[in-house]
């Protein structure tokens, strides 16, 4: 029998089948109406075309297993089109196009090891490590005597992503980024 | 570490919504009762999971208690009170959360639906906020105003459509009335219609108001149509309080109210998940 998943097992990153396709779980939510049955509402999104969808499932429906594996891998190059990693065990290359880096491709670090799922001995989602670490490579000139404290401007990373940093951060400083939101975390002491 | 205890100045607004809420009881004669949490029959609902507790269990709502409290002669009640629903969590949901309920003889659930509609008023006249006019909508109306179609007559398809395209838009506070008369809980039936209504605000739903059942055999019948499906569904059966069906229809017409108060406070200080709201265990 196919391993399913109970909708009191959903969580976020479940990977499942929907007609047939492979989904990961982005989104899920407990919803009740007050004298009514239960339900799960979720957003999925499908794992070969990218397309989301929303699905509600009462409580006690069950959504089949995909049959996906998570591989570490670590990032070795790219030619601006397709982004080539290596299986760390058995140093099998896999190619990844872009547009399957989902728009994460631009913090990749040198040798970053993600996570790559594959479906069917296809990779169909890279999952970046939730925080790296990458140098400022330009930070714009902070405005002396603003001390807003939620006041940003923009910084490029050394791994080529654009994002906003508080006013104090300058150009050549080590910071930590959450990949998964494209914030700011904190300066890294480099000493 | 997290403390998980919300900001001081929302535990402030809580406490004063609550004050301002005791006032208005106090002002209508009504008389505050404190409720077992442990019980021997809980809420007997097709949908509700009560957690056992020392062979006995944690109620879903004061519901029934006060229910028996009305029949012993006391005619205007309230209560504020801890409940328990197994298998609830989410934004809008936590296990433990607090139930207000406030029952009185003489009126059904129009009068119900005045005092709630004045009751939650107070609350934000507390915090220094004046809400506008609550609306009022039946539930057919909801469905074609806001999904664009008649209610599925399946009842969880129903549910499905009412919890995904018509309960996020009821922005105003608004009255739902006209239930149909399948979906009355525990409230009577005139009509095609159950005698209850649901307050919505902000896309949540905040309570639930019935013209009290006063029928010993229509609740015991209601009772066995819930353990049934219950069963069918593969959940346990709970024991029937005998003392609730002979309480029923010893007092005189009633309404009675539950007012879910975390998300009563999620509204008033505009918070979106109920955890922001209360302390939490």
């Amino acid at each position: 029998m196919a391993n399913v998943y109970e909708t009191s097992e959903f969580r976020n990153g479940l990977k499942v089948l929907v007609d047939g396709q492979p989904f990961s779980m982005i989104y899920f939510q407990f919803v009740k109406p007050g004298k009514g049955t239960a339900f799960t509402r979720t957003k999925l999104k499908n794992l070969l075309s990218g397309n989301v969808i929303e699905r509600t499932y009462r409580t006690g429906d069950t959504l089949e297993a995909a049959d996906c594996e998570d591989v570490e891998m670590q990032y070795t190059w790219n030619d601006g089109e397709t982004f080539y990693f290596q299986n760390t065990e058995t140093f099998d290359e896999v190619p990844v196009s872009k547009l399957m880096m989902d728009g994460s491709e631009d913090f990749l670090t040198d040798d970053i090891i993600v996570s790559i799922t594959m479906f069917n001995s296809r990779p169909v989602a890279v999952t970046l490590p939730n925080f790296i670490e990458a140098k400022v490579t330009y930070a714009e000139p902070g405005a002396k005597g603003n001390t807003a404290t939620n006041a940003t401007k923009n910084a490029t990373l050394s791994t080529g992503a654009t994002i906003q940093v508080p006013l104090f951060v300058e150009t050549d400083e080590v910071i930590r980024v959450d990949t998964r939101t494209r914030e700011y975390v904190s300066r890294v002491n480099t000493k | 570490m997290g403390l998980d205890v919300p900001a001081p100045e929302i535990l402030r607004a809580r406490a004063d919504a609550l004050r301002a809420a005791r006032r208005w009881f106090w002002d209508h004669g009504f008389v505050e009762i404190e409720a077992p949490a442990l019980v021997r029959s809980p809420a007997l609902e097709e949908h509700l999971e009560a957690l056992e507790a020392g062979g006995a269990f944690l109620h879903t709502s004061p519901e029934f208690a006060l229910k028996r409290v009305l029949a012993s002669g006391l005619g205007r009640i309230f209560a504020i009170t801890p409940c328990f629903r197994g298998e609830e969590w989410g934004p809008n949901h936590n296990v433990e959360f607090t139930m207000l309920e406030w029952y009185r003889i003489g009126v059904g659930f129009e009068g119900i639906l005045e005092d709630c509609e004045a009751l939650v008023c107070a609350a934000a006249a507390a915090l220094g906020q004046t809400l506008p006019p609550f609306e009022r909508l039946s539930y057919a109306e909801a469905f074609q105003r806001h999904a664009g179609t008649a209610a599925p007559d399946d009842p969880i398809e129903a549910d499905r459509l009412w919890v995904n395209d018509v309960e996020s838009k009821l922005h105003n506070p608004t009255f739902i009335l006209d239930y149909p008369a399948d979906r009355c809980a525990f409230a009577s039936v005139r009509g095609p219609y159950a005698e209850r209504f649901e307050l919505y605000w902000g896309g949540l739903e905040l309570a639930n108001a019935f013209t009290e059942l006063l029928s010993p055999d229509e609740l015991r019948a209601r009772f066995a149509h819930n353990n049934a499906a219950r069963v069918l569904a593969g959940r346990a059966p709970y024991p029937v309080d005998e003392r609730l069906v002979h309480a029923i229809g010893q007092h005189p017409r009633a309404g009675g109210i539950a007012l879910g108060v975390d998300r009563l406070i999620m509204r008033l200080v505009g918070a979106a998940d109920i955890r922001d709201v209360r302390v939490l265990g």
